[in-house]
C-alpha cells in the first residue's frame, strides 16, 4: 500500500518530510504515527492508514514533493490493500467534448458569444484610411476595387471609407466593366528603363483613378465621333448684353459653357437615348438628366462633378450650379453624392484653344459631348444679294458616342438639334 | 434548565430508540473518520469540517426528527446528513468528487443537500440558512404543514447580523422553527470567550428575542433526544421557535487543514473522557443492552463504511456534460437567446 | 384598456398572480398596512389578508432568507426590498444563496422567488437612496433580472416573474412609479428575456432601460425631425435573459449601436452588450458603439445636480448626432 503526501492545508501543494518516526522493516499499526511532515504553516504527526511492514521509504528527511506523491510503501497482510493502485482520481477523467446534455438552449460552454469565424480583410486594406468593419465586409463581399473607393474619398477629403462609400461604390461599377481586383493587375507592356536624364514622375491617385477609368472605357466601349460647327453670334450678343447683370444679381460669370449645356438638356428630351447608361446587354434611358462637367484639376487628374436634374436649371441657374462644382472640385471637397449618377457629360476644352477634340465617354454613360474653343472665323451667310463671307464666332461641338447605344444618323440628329438650339434660341429672353 | 453536571439515569427512553442513537453516533463516527484518512490519502478534496466529537447533537435529533421535518445545517453538515438517513456512498462519493455523489460532485463537502431525506441543504456563509429556516417554517405555518424546520450552527454564528435578524423574525412571527448551537467552544482557530461578551454564545442570547434560555450536555445523546422533543412539540402546537445550546467538543482541527494546536494542553484529553460515544456505550450497558449487540452495531458500522469506500473508490468522476446544466428551472444555462 | 399608474400598475400585477395561486406570498417592511413607502401595494393586504401580505421588520437578509426558505418549500414568495441600493445589505442572498442553490444541489432544490425592488433617481434621495444596480443583479449566473418602463410590462413581467421558476430580481424606477400608461383588462403575462422595439429605424439602433426609455424615444423624435437621423430604439426590459436576437438583428441592420443607462459608467449593462456586439456583429458595424451613461460617481441630491448626471434627450441627440458625423 502506498503511503501518500498528505494534503494539510485547503491552499497547501506540497509538504517537507522533517522526521520518519519509523524505520524500514518495523510494523506498523493502522492509526500509528508514521512521520512528521512541515508544510509553511504547521508541522504535522501523519499516521499510517494500514497496518502491516515498512517496505520502503521513497522521500528522505528534508525532501519537498508535491501533495499524493508516494513518500513510502507498506506492505499490507489484507487483500484488500492490493486495491490500492487504483486510487488515482485521475482514471476517470474522460476528455469529452460532449455538447450541454439537454440545455434547451444552444449556449454551449466556452461559447457564450458566437464570434464570427470568417474576417474580411485588414483594417489596413484602405492603405491608409480608417475604414469601418462594415465597409471592409462589404468590399471584400462585393468584389470592389477598395483602392479606387479610397481614392474617391480621399478626393472629396474624407478621412474615412464607410459603408455609404462602399455601396455607392458598387452601385457605379457595371458588371461587365467591373475594375479588376487590386491584385490582379494586368501584365505591364515591357517598360522602357529610365535612363540618366530622364525623369520618372509617378501618377497621383486621382491620376491612377482616372488612368485605370479612361483606359477601361477606351477598352470597352467602340467610340465614333461626330461633330458640327455652331455658329455662337445670338449666344454671344445675350451673354455680353446680360453678363453684368448675371454677376451682379447671382455672382456667377457667364462663360459659353451654360449655354451649351441649356441646349444638350433640351435636345436630350427628344433623343432620350442619348441620356442613358448601357449595363450589360441593355440600355437603361434615365429620366433626370445628371450632367457630368469634366474639370481639370490643373493636370492633376480629371473629375466629372455632376449636377443632378439639369434639365429643370436655367442658363443661369445651370452656370451657377457648374461653377460652385467647379470650385468644389479644385478645392477637393466634392462629396460622394457629387460623383454619382451622372447620365451625360460634357467636356468643356474651349480654355485650350483646341479646334476639335475626341474625348472618352465617362462609363457607364453612352455619350459625352466636347465643346471647343470659340473663335471668330469666316462664315458664309445668305443674303438677299446672295452669299456673304462674314466674320462670326464660330465653335466646334462634337460627340463620342458608344456605337452599341445607337447608330451615326441618330448621334447625328441630336447633334444637329443642339446646334439649332444654340443657333436660333431667344437666348435674351431667357436670360431677362 | 439542564446543566451538564446534572447528567442523570434516564429510563424513559426506549430501548429502540437507544440502539437508534447509538448506531447513528457510531456510523458518523466512522464515516468521519474515514474521511479523515481519505483527505490524508488526496482522495477526499477540497475541504473538510468533520464532526468528530458532536456525533451526539446530530443523531439525538435526527432520531426526535419526524421523516417531512426540514433540517438546515452548515458546511459543517457531513453529521447531519448521515443522521437524516441519506446513504453514506452519496455522502462519501460527494467528498470524493465521483459522479456517484449526493450531488454529483457539484456542491461539495459544504452543501451537502438531499430534499429527499428533509436535508435542505448545508449552508457555507455563516448565518444565511438561519433566515432560511425561517422561510420553511413560514411555509409550514401558511399551509398549516405539521413539520418542523431545525437549524443547526456552531457558537460563532452568534455574532453575526443574519442570526439576529433570523431569531428576531422567528420569534415576532412565531414561526414552527428550532435553532440548535453546537458550542464546541472555538470559533475557528479563536476560543469564543475572545469574541464573546456572556459565557452562553445562544443561550445567554435568548432573552434578547423573549425566548427561553436552554443549554444542554451536546454529549450526551439522552439529553439531547429529550431536549428535542419538548422544543418539537411546542413548534408543532403553534407556540413558536425555541433556541437550544449544546456544548460539546471537537476532536480535530476547525477543518482537516487545522491540527488545532491552538488549544491549552489537556483541554482534548479532558474532553475525550466524555466522548459522547463512550457516554452513550456505557448507557447502553447500563440498560442492559448486551455487549454482543452493541458490537454487531459497531461492525455493521464498519461494514458500511468499508462497503461505501470501494463503491466511491470505484466510481468515475463527474463528466463534463454536467458542469453546465442546472443553472436554471430548465436544466440549461442560457442567459441569452 | 384604463390608464393606469405605474406603481398601481404593480399592485395589480401582484393582485393577478395572488388571486391566481394560493401559493404567492408577499412580504416587505411596510408593505401590508402601509401598502409601501411608494404606495406601489396599496390594497393587497385588505384583500389577501395578513397570512398572505406581511409587513417586517427592518430586516433585509432576514426578509431574503424567509422568501428563500418558502420558496425552496412549496410557496411563490415575493420580497420587497424598499431601495435596490438596500441590496447591498442583504447581497449574500443574492449573490450566493438563491442563484446557486439549484446547481450546488444539482437540481434538487428550486428557488422560484420574485425580489421587487425601488431603483434608480430622480427623487433627490441621495446617493445611497438613488443608485441603478441593476448591473449588480445581471453580473450573478443564476438569477434573472427584468425592469419594465411602463405600467403594461410592470404588470406582465411581475406576472412572467412570479410563473418562473428561477429567481427573478424585478427592478421597478422609483421616479416612473407616477408616470401613467394604458393597461389592457384582464389577465396580462408577458415573456422574460424578451426586448421592445418601440420605433423602427435604419440609421442607427439606441438601446434603452427603465426611466431612460421614454428619454431615449424623445432624442429618437429629435434625431429625425432636425437632424435627418433615423434611429431604432429598443427597450431592453430584460437583462437576463438578454434578447440578443432582436438587439444583434436591429444594430447588424442598422450599422450603429447606442446605449442608454442610468447606471454609473464601469461595468453598466450596455457594456456587456457593447462587447457582445463588438464580438457577433463586427463586420456590421459602421462605426463606434458609444455609450451614454451617467457619470463614474456617486449621485448629488439637489435637483440641478442630479439631473445633470443623469442622460437627458438633449445628450443622447448630442452624442448620436456628433458620433454618426
Amino acid at each position: 500500500m502506498d503511503v501518500l503526501m498528505p494534503q494539510l492545508g485547503e491552499t497547501v501543494a506540497e509538504g517537507t518530510i522533517s522526521a520518519w518516526l519509523k524505520e524500514v522493516g518495523d510494523s506498523v499499526d493502522a492509526g500509528e504515527n508514521l512521520f512528521e511532515v512541515e508544510t509553511d504553516k504547521v508541522s504535522v504527526e501523519v499516521p499510517a492508514i494500514n497496518s502491516g511492514v515498512l517496505a520502503a521509504i521513497r522521500v528522505d528527511v528534508g525532501a519537498t514533493v508535491a501533495v499524493g506523491t508516494i513518500v513510502a510503501v507498506i506492505d499490507s497482510a489484507d487483500a484488500a490493500s492490493a486495491a490500492a493502485g487504483e486510487d488515482a482520481p485521475a482514471a476517470g477523467k474522460k476528455a469529452s467534448a460532449a455538447e450541454a446534455r439537454s440545455a434547451p438552449s444552444a449556449l454551449r460552454p466556452f461559447e457564450e458569444v458566437r464570434t464570427p469565424t470568417e474576417s474580411f480583410g485588414s483594417r489596413k486594406m484602405a492603405g491608409g484610411l480608417r475604414i469601418t468593419p462594415l465597409a471592409r465586409r462589404l468590399i471584400v463581399q462585393g468584389g470592389l476595387d477598395v483602392a479606387a473607393i479610397a481614392e474617391t474619398v480621399r478626393d472629396r477629403g474624407g478621412t474615412r471609407i464607410a459603408a455609404a462609400d462602399v455601396r455607392a461604390a458598387a452601385k457605379e461599377a457595371p458588371e461587365p466593366s467591373r475594375p479588376p481586383a487590386p491584385t490582379q493587375a494586368p501584365t505591364p507592356a515591357p517598360q522602357a528603363q529610365p535612363s540618366g536624364r530622364d525623369v520618372v514622375v509617378p501618377f497621383s491617385r486621382i491620376r491612377e483613378r482616372t488612368a485605370r477609368h479612361l483606359a477601361e472605357s477606351w477598352r470597352s466601349i467602340p467610340h465614333v465621333y461626330q461633330a458640327v460647327e455652331v455658329d455662337f453670334s445670338r449666344v454671344d450678343r445675350a451673354r455680353r448684353a446680360s453678363r453684368q447683370a448675371v454677376l451682379d444679381r447671382s455672382g456667377v460669370k457667364l462663360t459659353f459653357l451654360p449655354f451649351v449645356a441649356r441646349a444638350v438638356c433640351m435636345a436630350l428630351a427628344d433623343f432620350r437615348n442619348v441620356n442613358a447608361t448601357l449595363e450589360g446587354d441593355r440600355l437603361v434611358v434615365r429620366d433626370a438628366v445628371n450632367l457630368g462637367i469634366a474639370v481639370d484639376l490643373d493636370h492633376a487628374g480629371l473629375v466629372v462633378p455632376v449636377v443632378r436634374d439639369a434639365e429643370q436649371l436655367t442658363v443661369v441657374g445651370l452656370a451657377t450650379a457648374i461653377a460652385r462644382l467647379t470650385d468644389k472640385a479644385r478645392a477637393g471637397q466634392l462629396a460622394m453624392t457629387d460623383l454619382e449618377n451622372g447620365t451625360y457629360s460634357i467636356s468643356n476644352n474651349g480654355s485650350f484653344g483646341t479646334l476639335l477634340t475626341a474625348p472618352i465617354i465617362n462609363a457607364p454613360q453612352v455619350a459625352v459631348l466636347s465643346m471647343d474653343a470659340v473663335t471668330k472665323r469666316p462664315v458664309v451667310v445668305e443674303t438677299d444679294d446672295g452669299p456673304v463671307i462674314v466674320p462670326r464666332p464660330v465653335a466646334v461641338i462634337g460627340q463620342s458616342f458608344d456605337h452599341r447605344a445607337f447608330d451615326g444618323a441618330y448621334s447625328a440628329s441630336f447633334l444637329k438639334r443642339v446646334k439649332s438650339i444654340l443657333e436660333a434660341r431667344d437666348w435674351q429672353a431667357e436670360l431677362g | 434548565m439542564n446543566t451538564i453536571d446534572q447528567i442523570r439515569p434516564n429510563d424513559d427512553i426506549d430501548t429502540d430508540i437507544r440502539l437508534d442513537l447509538y448506531r447513528r453516533q457510531v456510523e458518523i463516527r466512522d464515516f468521519e473518520q474515514r474521511a479523515y484518512d481519505l483527505f490524508l490519502q488526496n482522495l477526499v478534496k477540497g475541504t473538510s469540517h468533520l464532526s468528530l466529537g458532536q456525533e451526539a447533537i446530530a443523531a439525538g435529533f435526527a432520531v426526535a426528527m419526524q421523516p417531512g421535518d426540514k433540517s438546515f445545517c452548515t458546511y459543517r453538515g457531513h453529521a447531519h446528513t448521515l443522521a437524516r438517513g441519506v446513504p453514506m456512498e452519496a455522502v462519501l462519493g460527494e467528498l470524493m468528487q465521483r459522479d456517484n455523489g449526493l450531488m454529483r460532485g457539484k456542491g461539495g463537502s459544504m452543501h451537502l443537500t438531499s430534499v429527499e431525506h428533509g436535508v435542505m441543504g448545508s449552508y457555507a456563509i455563516i448565518g444565511a440558512h438561519l433566515c432560511i429556516a425561517n422561510g420553511s417554517a413560514w411555509r409550514a405555518q401558511y399551509l398549516g404543514d405539521p413539520d418542523v424546520s431545525v437549524c443547526f450552527f456552531g457558537d460563532g454564528t452568534t455574532n453575526i447580523g443574519a442570526f439576529h435578524e433570523a431569531l428576531n423574525l422567528a420569534a415576532v412571527w412565531k414561526l414552527p422553527v428550532v435553532f440548535v448551537c453546537e458550542n464546541n467552544l472555538y470559533m475557528e482557530y479563536t476560543p469564543i470567550g475572545d469574541v464573546i461578551p456572556v459565557e452562553h454564545p445562544a443561550a445567554d442570547r435568548a432573552s434578547a428575542y423573549n425566548l427561553e434560555s436552554i443549554v444542554v450536555d451536546g454529549n450526551d445523546a439522552d439529553a439531547v433526544y429529550r431536549e428535542a422533543l419538548v422544543a418539537f412539540d411546542k413548534a408543532r402546537a403553534g407556540h413558536g421557535p425555541t433556541l437550544i445550546e449544546c456544548k460539546t467538543y471537537r476532536h480535530s482541527g476547525h477543518s482537516r487543514a487545522d491540527p488545532a494546536k491552538y488549544r491549552p494542553e489537556g483541554e482534548l484529553d479532558k474532553w475525550k473522557e466524555r466522548d459522547p460515544i463512550f457516554v452513550y456505550r456505557s448507557r447502553l450497558q447500563e440498560f442492559g443492552i448486551g455487549d454482543d449487540a452493541i458490537a454487531a452495531i459497531d461492525q455493521a458500522s464498519k461494514d458500511k463504511v468499508e462497503a461505501a469506500t470501494e463503491r466511491c473508490k470505484a466510481s468515475a468522476p463527474p463528466p463534463a456534460e454536467i458542469l453546465t446544466t442546472d443553472v436554471y428551472a430548465d436544466g440549461g444555462w442560457a442567459w441569452r437567446n | 384598456m384604463a390608464e393606469l399608474s405605474y406603481r398601481d400598475a404593480v399592485a395589480r400585477g401582484i393582485a393577478q398572480e395572488m388571486e391566481r395561486d394560493q401559493r404567492v406570498v408577499f412580504l416587505g417592511e411596510d408593505v401590508a398596512k402601509a401598502g409601501g413607502v411608494f404606495k406601489a401595494t396599496v390594497g393587497l393586504y385588505d384583500k389577501f389578508g395578513p397570512e398572505r401580505v406581511r409587513d417586517t421588520p427592518i430586516s433585509e437578509q432576514a426578509i431574503l432568507g424567509a422568501a428563500m426558505g418558502a420558496a425552496m418549500t412549496g410557496l411563490r414568495p415575493i420580497a420587497e426590498i424598499m431601495f435596490s441600493d438596500f441590496l447591498a445589505v442583504c447581497f449574500d442572498f443574492i449573490a450566493n444563496e438563491f442563484p446557486k442553490t439549484r446547481y450546488m444541489t444539482n437540481g434538487q432544490v428550486s428557488c422560484p422567488l420574485v425580489v421587487r425592488t425601488g431603483n434608480g433617481a430622480g427623487a433627490r434621495f441621495g446617493a445611497q437612496h438613488s443608485q441603478s444596480v441593476e448591473n449588480w443583479a445581471m453580473m450573478i449566473p443564476g438569477l434573472k433580472v427584468v425592469a419594465p418602463s411602463t405600467p403594461r410590462d410592470a404588470v406582465g413581467l411581475m406576472a412572467a416573474a412570479v410563473r418562473d421558476e428561477d429567481p427573478v430580481i424585478m427592478f421597478e424606477h422609483k421616479s416612473l412609479y407616477p408616470t401613467k400608461g394604458e393597461v389592457p383588462d384582464g389577465e396580462i403575462v408577458d415573456t422574460l428575456g424578451s426586448a421592445k422595439v418601440l420605433r423602427t429605424g435604419s440609421d442607427a439602433t439606441i438601446l434603452a432601460l427603465a426611466y431612460m426609455v421614454p428619454r431615449a424615444v424623445a432624442a429618437a423624435e429629435t434625431l429625425k425631425a432636425e437632424h435627418g437621423i433615423d434611429c431604432e430604439v429598443i427597450d431592453v426590459r430584460s437583462l437576463v435573459p438578454l434578447d440578443t436576437q432582436t438587439i444583434l438583428g436591429s444594430a447588424s441592420r442598422t450599422g450603429r449601436l447606442f446605449t442608454v443607462e442610468e447606471n454609473p459608467r464601469l461595468c453598466g449593462w450596455g457594456a456587456e452588450i457593447a462587447s457582445i456586439a463588438a464580438d457577433e456583429i463586427f463586420y456590421d458595424l459602421d462605426g463606434p458603439i458609444v455609450r451614454i451613461t451617467t457619470p463614474h460617481i456617486p449621485l448629488p441630491a439637489a435637483d440641478n445636480l442630479e439631473d445633470l448626471a443623469l442622460p437627458t434627450a438633449e445628450r443622447i441627440v448630442d452624442t448620436v448626432r456628433r458620433a454618426m458625423g
